[in-house]
């Protein structure tokens, strides 16, 4: 078990109506996984809580097997006083250098670890903030819309790169890409209103792995699927 | 080259020197009221050397102070910041304080520190410590939430950090608000020597008004609006100096 | 076009200077209410004029005077010069350097016969009989102030120079002389000088006053002002204003009238114990009238001329102004 939402109930301070009402679903075991949901249907908020960082809700959530969860977002900035590479270097523990940088490779960034954060692209800061998420000791990482200014190509093959190399790790994608979370991700979560019951709908996407080719007629019906479901 | 400010400065000065000689002519007023070009010229090379000296005084004391004020209110932003409760007390506590004009103030420094130094520094402190310290509060007690929260989701933030992050973040306007306080450093520093100090621009300016020495008056005028310029242009390059060093890549390629 | 833009802001300034400024020169004419603008704030110095105003001598006069008090920022001089005032109250050394610089003013009272302006000290610990006792003393001064030049002239009749005795820089607050720092510290005798009396008498101390005129210095205190233009078109004006002003002196100082005036007094001045008002107005019915014959606002004219001289000796005036000239009883 990787994530168990029991029966939350949530309204925004000052709301007239909750975001949350009786909200259950699970996901189960390590993998890529996938929150998909219409915006301000509250997909950030339950990142959060999933994440330990959001506002106080009633219902159950539980993480069993997962010792750290990280959570990431597409807004974030590494500050400004050095550059990339260093602030990169200096948060990645000693034993996972190798890994960094595997990372700063397969992600693009060499030609922009000497630059500072403010100087990059929209989308090599995506790639930038991910990465030294990558090197850190988690077991769960939220990474909310964490890759949403980078171009599609590449986004395919950060994705299915994140996925070879930590099989073992549980991620939480968000996304607004329907044949994206259908194409890379094993069990998309497809958050609805309040109007909708039950508010969580799990379709399985197709998890692709790399090197393994895409089956397009699968791909369609879980696209189909998840539409249908939101 | 002389930055922008001083001449900024000497064309405003001499403006008011016109308006003054306008007034005096169209309603014939006597030297004593408004003095001639020529009574101001002669007081200008009587007392230029002396005022010279003495603006000197006052603005090494004004720098003194300014930096004593950043230095303090950094730190006590800084505790501020720590807890809630700390916070509010520190900015309760400035703002009743900086409604006390310095006058009504600067007597009880006179009379506990006497007229030297020490009570200069002090007033010129804090005439722009509690405005420099309400604009440090707010800044080091503002999360820049989009840099601190990797630090904090992993377990990596300290205070020394997250004062680091907020202070760079925010240099722009940590510059402009310490670059305006210079202003005021002047200003407290001119206020204690007129009250009560026996030395600065502010102890002969006392004098030249208890003669009713305008000329004198407008000469201290001059040197103190060129030295007030000449440490707000100062701070000002520091200010673009430290922005360029901070924001500028070291090196690389894009 | 620039230079057109140039000349209408030229011209808007100066109809905001003038506007600001607003009456500037003697109007022709009927004068209408006149302000007669105070050296320093109400309290027992300006007792003639404050009486005056309140009961109603000038209006008897037929004359409309509003009477301000004065403070260290007001100079009644500019005033005059510039029409927010008709009279004021100016001290000697403002009035010469006045003239120096060709200001319009002219003397028409003087109402201090004796300068209150004293130094305090205390008797058990130096005696300051003649200022040849300055010597390697610490002297209390207002630098810029008329007690400087006075200081200074009392030190020029032995001979005494800065090398002889340390000036101290006197303000407001005088703990540097409480505490013993400072020997010899100016006072208003007719004014702080009792109050401060009083508190080390109180704290068991004994006080004396050093007087300069009894050293022969007679460096002259307030006066009374007007503009010499005022003065030639409206003489019967300025003598209305006269004759109303020092019987309102006459009376303050008449011993007989003492507890009116004192209930006067103590409308304006609420911080001083009556008992101190009284010793006050003592003081300073001897300084304005010395003797029975003395004649309220006489103006002593050798008095002037000596006050002229300190200051033409001190360099406090570029050049003789002839005091005398500006001197006018109407």
């Amino acid at each position: 078990m990787l994530i168990d939402c029991r029966n939350i109930r949530y309204r925004y301070p000052n709301a007239e109506a909750a975001v949350f009402a009786d909200l259950s679903f699970c996901l189960r075991g390590p993998g890529f996984h996938a929150l998909f949901g219409p915006s301000g249907v509250g997909k950030t908020t339950l990142a959060r809580m999933i994440a330990g960082n959001g506002p106080r809700y009633e219902g159950r959530i539980e993480t069993p097997g997962v010792a750290r969860t990280l959570y990431s977002y597409n807004l974030e900035r590494l500050p400004g006083w050095s550059c990339v590479g260093d602030h990169i270097a200096k948060v990645t523990p000693p034993s996972r250098r190798e890994r960094m940088a595997d990372l700063i490779g397969s992600f693009g960034l060499e030609g922009c670890i000497d630059a500072r954060f403010s100087q990059l692209s929209l989308g090599q800061k995506n790639r930038a903030n991910l990465t030294r998420y990558l090197v850190q000791d988690f077991d769960l990482l939220i990474m909310d819309e964490s890759l949403a200014n980078v171009d599609e190509t590449t986004r395919e093959k950060i994705l299915l790169k994140i996925k070879g190399m930590f099989p073992d790790k549980g991620f939480l994608y968000i996304s607004h890409n329907v044949s994206e979370v259908a194409k890379f991700c094993r069990e998309v979560v497809v958050l609805r209103n309040t109007a909708k019951q039950p508010q969580a709908v799990s379709i399985a996407g197709l998890d692709l792995a790399p090197d393994q080719p895409l089956d397009k007629s699968r791909l369609e019906r879980a696209m189909l699927e998840i539409v249908h479901a939101a | 080259m002389l930055p922008k400010r001083i001449y900024q400065f000497v064309i405003i000065y001499l403006a008011a020197l016109g308006g003054l000689q306008a007034i005096k002519l169209v309603f014939a007023l006597s030297d004593y009221v408004i003095p001639s070009p020529a009574d101001l010229w002669q007081t200008a090379e009587a007392v230029f050397s002396r005022y010279l000296g003495d603006a000197l005084n006052t603005l090494a004391v004004a720098i003194v102070g300014h930096l004593l004020a950043i230095v303090l209110a950094t730190v006590v932003a800084i505790i501020g910041r720590l807890t809630n409760w700390a916070g509010a007390l520190i900015k309760v506590a400035a703002y009743n304080l900086q409604a006390y004009p310095i006058v009504a103030v600067a007597p009880i420094i006179f009379i506990l520190l006497g007229d030297g130094l020490a009570s200069r520094l002090l007033i010129a402190a804090m005439i722009c410590y509690f405005p420099l310290l309400l604009s440090f509060i707010g800044i080091f007690a503002e999360p820049v939430v989009d840099i601190e929260h990797f630090y904090t989701m992993t377990g990596r933030m300290r205070w020394q950090l997250e004062v680091k992050i907020r202070a760079f973040e925010n240099n722009a306007k940590l510059i402009t608000v310490t670059a305006g306080s210079a202003t005021l450093a002047m200003v407290g520093t001119i206020v204690a020597e007129f009250f009560g100090a026996n030395a600065g621009i502010g102890y002969s300016l006392r004098i030249a008004l208890y003669q009713s020495d305008l000329a004198k008056v407008l000469v201290a005028l001059f040197l103190i609006g060129i030295f007030t310029s000449l440490y707000l242009a100062l701070l000002e390059r520091i200010g673009v100096w430290l922005q360029h060093k901070l924001v500028l890549p070291t090196g690389g390629t894009l | 076009m620039r230079a057109r833009i140039f000349a209408e802001f030229l011209l808007i300034a100066l109809l905001a200077s003038a506007a600001l400024v607003g009456g500037c020169g003697p109007p022709e004419g009927d004068l209408g209410p006149l302000t007669y603008r105070l050296k320093w704030l109400f309290n027992v110095s300006v007792v003639g004029d404050l009486y005056a105003g309140a009961e109603g001598l000038f209006e008897a006069e037929g004359l409309q005077v509003t009477v301000k008090p004065g403070g260290p920022e007001k100079d009644a001089i500019k005033e005059l010069e510039l029409g927010h005032a008709q009279f004021g109250v100016a001290s000697a050394d403002q009035v010469i350097r006045a003239l120096a610089k060709g200001s319009p003013v002219v003397v028409i009272a003087q109402i201090f016969q004796q300068n209150p302006l004293q130094w305090i000290y205390r008797p058990d610990r130096n005696r300051f009989e003649t200022p040849a006792d300055f010597r390697g003393k610490t002297l209390g001064v207002t630098f810029g102030g008329n007690d400087e030049a006075i200081m200074r002239a009392l030190m020029a009749t032995r001979g005494l120079s800065e090398q002889d005795a340390t000036l101290f820089s006197v303000r407001y607050d005088y703990t540097p002389f409480l505490e013993g720092r400072v020997d010899l510290w100016p006072v208003y005798r007719n004014a702080q000088g009792v109050i401060i009396e009083d508190k080390l008498r109180r704290a068991g101390e004994a006080v004396a006053f050093f007087d300069p005129n009894a050293a022969g210095v007679r460096f002259v205190a307030n006066s009374v002002i007007t503009t010499r233009a005022l003065l030639e078109q409206h003489p019967r004006t300025v003598q209305k204003f006269l004759k109303a002003l020092l019987e309102g002196w006459r009376r303050a100082v008449d011993p007989a009238q003492a507890e009116r005036v004192l209930a006067m007094i103590q409308l304006h001045d609420r911080d001083t114990a009556l008992p101190l008002l009284r010793q006050q107005l003592d003081i300073t019915r001897q300084m304005v009238r010395p003797t029975a014959e003395t004649v309220i606002g006489r103006i002593d004219a050798a008095a002037w001329k000596q006050t002229e001289e300190i200051m033409l000796t001190q360099n406090l005036i570029p050049a003789a102004v002839n005091v005398a000239s500006s001197l006018v009883s109407p």
